[in-house]
């Protein structure tokens, strides 16, 4: 290892340009791997109000077909239909609704300026699923969503917007010109919560007129699963849910489509697409690979040529050691591990460059997002260990990509032309 | 028993245009502990038939037998174990590897012989490179070395692993008088006091008469 160690910072000394761009470049690799895992991570680690992704399931939306034509009509769920799928599941701890697709509203203060603000109608228990931070006040109670109370849970930046002063509650707010009052006033939320986001709740319940038929409405769930309570036993449920749904919709001359629902928190980064498709991670996934794959190949080459430069200058070394007796083999092992200890190096200030982005993404966020301000990911949550082992991977697959083919064509240099080599 | 045997041996360096016979119907036998020179003229064939003999190049047709072992058809690993094991070079232009410091391009054979501790292989060094007389120069590079003192390195190199062969290919070519003198002393003393098989190829026709044995080339032919 030492030798190893010494043939490298020989080059280092004598092959400066050479060796710094192959350190370098695996740097930045590593480094863009990183940002590129990390930005999948946000979509799916626990953060406050998601801390239950890992338990959270989502059941987006409704399809329902005429039996006897081929009509079919598709959208979020009324209040009735998401009870009936959903409400009472076995291993599931909460549940509550929202607009999944959030719409954007005037709001004001009476006689106010309108700043125009994200709304979501929720039921009650979306406070229970989600972990909100209260600053003020309280949420609304299920009893005043199905009485379509005119109350509202605003963030604290919009009562920021709207009011000259605290406290918020109490205070009467226009919502697209409709009076509704505060109750309560929360922290605000990062839009990196897709499904926690919001400026503005406004309740939903049984009666609200805005479901567009009984079936059909605007409403997905979400609910948190129990510890150690499989997804697909709870898919199941649904599925069986869906049945009873039927029932009742045959004799409408209709029945329901199922699309494999709820789904997980990557299904939902994913994008689910709409309510008459099944979701499929798999583009999705396809695409981040390719991304990996690119950003492997292209320094891959890069470091490979630049390997292939520095070999080119140890040429009749290597003529030398195959001389006194080192094997081919000794020849590729020897070639791979100094060019390891190289992509590593690099590797590890990729790693750095990666930490010091994780340690500042959140300010960067809230330079290119101008609406949620709330909490982010963790910097811990950020660079989990499949982070850091993700890199060590990309080092470690980097370093093969780009050492085996100068490795190998080294170790079948003829020994009496590498020996006569100028 | 010769140490080394050569039956029939021939080399033809064939390109798409022309073929060129380096070595044709070479036929030599060296004893254990024979000091052999080899002379000729540039191009006729000397340093291919030490190639050979050095399992580095191999012959067109022909035996190569070297402490009673059949070698033409080994594979190259087993050559190159073979060659780690049994023969030590010295080259004219000395072919240190420069990254490397004295004591490092010394212990390089050592490396590829399995089962030696990194300790014995320290010592085996430092023993090699105190008969030579530079041990004060253990950490010193190539680069700081005199020619002379780099010729005793790569002579430290070659027998560091006890080799029964030593092969050396002009081992005084890029050195003056003195410091050739030098060299030619210490093949001697190994000669002598180790036993070791020198084969060497050389121009120095008093050098060469130093020597047990000369055979001399030409054409790729031994004409003595």
């Amino acid at each position: 290892m030492r030798t190893k160690l010494r043939q490298i910072y020989y080059d280092l000394r004598h092959q400066p340009v050479i060796a710094w761009v192959t350190f370098l470049a695996t740097a930045i690799s590593v480094f863009l791997i990183m940002v590129v895992v990390m930005m999948q991570v946000v979509k799916t680690v626990p953060f406050a109000p998601e801390s239950c992704r890992d338990r959270l399931l989502v059941g987006v939306g409704l399809h329902i077909r005429m039996l006897n034509d081929y009509g079919d009509s598709s959208s979020g769920m009324s209040y009735f239909s998401a009870k009936t799928l959903y409400e009472g599941l076995d291993g599931v701890e909460r549940m509550g609704c929202f607009t999944y697709w959030p719409d954007k509203a005037e709001v004001s203060a009476p006689k106010g300026e309108a700043v125009n603000m994200t709304l979501r109608n929720v039921s009650a228990g979306i406070f229970d699923v989600f972990d909100y931070t209260l600053v003020e006040g309280r949420y609304f109670t299920q009893e005043e969503a199905d009485a379509m109370m005119p109350v509202a849970v605003i963030s604290e930046s919009t009562a920021g917007k709207i009011f000259d002063s605290r406290p918020y509650v109490g205070k009467d707010i226009v919502i697209d010109n409709n009076p509704y009052t505060v109750v309560g006033v929360i922290r605000d939320v990062s839009t990196l919560a897709t499904s926690a986001y919001s400026d503005v709740f406004t309740p939903t319940g049984l009666n609200d007129p805005r479901h567009w038929t009984e079936y059909l409405g605007e409403l997905a769930v979400a609910m948190v699963v129990a510890d150690g309570v499989d997804f697909q036993y709870v898919r199941d449920q649904v599925k069986g849910r869906y049945a009873i749904l039927d029932a009742q919709l045959r004799a409408e001359g209709q029945e329901t489509v199922y699309h494999e629902a709820p789904y997980d928190q990557e299904t939902i980064a994913s994008g689910v697409g709409g309510s008459n498709v099944t979701p499929d991670t798999g583009p999705e996934r396809r695409m981040r690979i390719i991304i990996y794959v690119i950003l492997m190949i292209v320094p891959a080459i890069n470091l490979s040529s630049m390997l292939h430069s520095r070999l080119r200058r140890r040429v009749r070394e290597i003529g030398v050691r195959r001389a006194f007796g080192c094997t081919r083999r000794r020849i590729i092992t020897d070639i791979i591990t100094e060019n390891f200890i190289v992509t590593l190096a690099g590797g590890i200030v990729g790693v750095i460059l990666g930490i010091i982005f994780a340690s500042f993404y959140s300010g960067l966020y809230e330079t290119v997002d101008n609406i949620g301000h709330g909490d982010t990911p963790s910097f811990t949550a950020l660079l989990s260990w499949s982070t850091i082992v993700t890199s060590l991977v990309v080092c470690f697959i980097l370093n093969i990509l780009s050492a085996s083919v100068p490795a190998w064509q080294a170790s079948r240099l003829n020994p009496v032309e590498a020996l006569n080599n100028k | 028993m010769a140490i080394i045997k050569l039956t029939q041996i021939n080399k033809v360096y064939q390109t798409k245009e022309i073929e060129t016979t380096a070595l044709e119907n070479v036929n030599i036998e060296v004893e254990r502990g024979e000091f052999l020179s080899i002379m000729g003229p540039s191009g006729c064939g000397k340093s291919t038939l030490l190639n050979i003999i050095g399992l580095i190049d191999k012959p067109t047709d022909g035996k190569v037998e070297l402490l009673g072992e059949e070698l033409v058809g080994k594979s190259d690993t087993e050559l190159s174990h073979f060659r780690n094991a049994n023969i030590g070079f010295v080259f004219q232009s000395f072919h240190l590897i420069p990254s490397l410091d004295v004591a490092a391009n010394v212990e390089m054979p050592l490396i590829y012989r399995s089962g030696m501790s990194a300790r014995a292989r320290r010592e085996r060094v430092e023993a090699v490179l105190e008969r030579l007389n530079m041990t004060h120069r253990l950490h010193h590079l190539p680069s700081q070395l005199s020619g002379g003192q780099c010729q005793r390195v790569a002579i430290a190199r070659a027998i560091v692993g006890s080799p029964s062969i030593i092969l050396a290919d002009e081992p005084t070519g890029n050195l003056d008088s003195r410091m050739g003198a030098e060299v030619m002393g210490l093949l001697h003393q190994l000669n002598k006091e180790d036993g070791s098989t020198i084969v060497m190829v050389t121009h120095n026709e008093a050098q060469a008469r130093e020597t047990d044995r000369i055979i001399r080339f030409f054409d790729g032919r031994v004409i003595s």
